[in-house]
């Protein structure tokens, strides 16, 4: 009876450390993705291209590293995370909505008529 | 005796020991509700970088393609990133119930972080040599803000990091303390999500003229 214990622990055992190494490989893998990305952005910069191709994609591969780092590192991925993505998505909502009103205002519309006056 | 002073041993060491009390499970939905907050934060200094980049009173002001310097920023990029990862191994070495390799990778961590602060710090003296401060133009106030808001944050992390260290080498790992580390990590993974955005909007798209 005992040793069917020990041998159940055992098994449980190699079982969870399976999952963990697996886990930790996902977030290897996660953070060369990460680190290639990171490679590609300043390599775009560096070669001197044509700013108006390199300035979105350079902002598409930032927007693709946080994605992977709440959803990796930061294990938004798991269950149980409704609030957490309910509060992130309206601080990223106000965010967005900040940075979009502040260009529009100051480089690119005339809101209040300041120029055209 | 309450759940929280159980002895744990590998065996009965829960899978997901940052959750397994009531107060570790608050706390991870309170830093998360905190975080929301953060963003908010950092995007309004966001927009008023974006606002006021290379707004100088004269021409003979520095402006953003002048200053920086990509291989500075790229080894900054690197060793903040590189962190991040090395609190990854913290948190594995935590979920095994091996606190030494819990405060090992959580010393590597400090160590990267203050690598990444003592090169913001060269770089800011830096520019002030170069006449950049604070005060000498509204687009240097912009930019010190940003970057110097989310420079706190990274000293903030590293006194957080060390003082969990030092209060909990005695105590090995519990219920109690598991919590701690992981609310830890997500906010040292948060100021890399951070640093993100200040390498593209900042340096890259600074470079870029």
């Amino acid at each position: 009876m005992s040793q069917q214990i020990n041998h159940d622990a055992q098994a449980l055992r190699e079982y969870r450390k399976r999952k963990s190494t697996k886990e930790m490989r996902m977030q290897v893998t996660n953070f060369a993705i990460m680190i290639f990305v990171t490679f590609v952005a300043f390599a775009l910069v560096a070669a001197e291209l044509p700013k108006e191709f390199v300035i979105p994609v350079i902002l598409g591969l930032a927007v693709l590293q946080v994605v992977l780092q709440f959803y990796y590192f930061m294990h938004m991925k798991a269950e149980k995370h409704g609030i957490s993505k309910l509060f992130m998505i309206t601080g990223v909502f106000f965010g967005l909505s900040f940075v979009v009103t502040f260009i529009y205002i100051v480089w690119l519309g005339d809101p209040l008529f300041v120029k055209t006056k | 005796m309450s759940h929280e002073e159980a002895k744990f041993t590998a065996d009965n060491w829960p899978n997901h020991p940052e959750t397994a009390s009531m107060e570790g499970k608050n706390k991870l939905v309170g830093f998360w509700v905190f975080l929301g907050g953060e963003v908010a934060l950092f995007a309004s200094l966001f927009a008023t970088y974006l606002a006021l980049k290379d707004a100088v009173p004269s021409e003979d002001h520095l402006l953003a393609k002048d200053l920086f310097h990509l291989p500075l920023a790229f080894v900054m990029t690197m060793l903040l990133l590189t962190s991040s990862l090395t609190s990854v191994y913290a948190l594995y070495h935590m979920r095994n119930f091996n606190a030494k390799g819990l405060f090992l990778w959580i010393g590597i961590t400090i160590l990267l972080g203050l690598g990444f602060l003592g090169l913001e710090i060269y770089e800011f003296v830096e520019y002030v040599h170069q006449g950049h401060t604070f005060r000498s133009s509204a687009f240097g106030s912009a930019f010190y803000f940003l970057v110097g808001t989310h420079g706190f944050h990274v000293l903030i992390g590293l006194v957080w990091l060390t003082l969990l260290i030092f209060r909990n080498r005695g105590r090995g790992l519990s219920i109690y303390n598991a919590h701690k580390f992981n609310t830890a990590a997500l906010y040292w993974h948060f100021i890399d999500v951070v640093w993100v955005f200040i390498f593209t909007v900042v340096y890259l798209m600074g470079a870029l003229g």
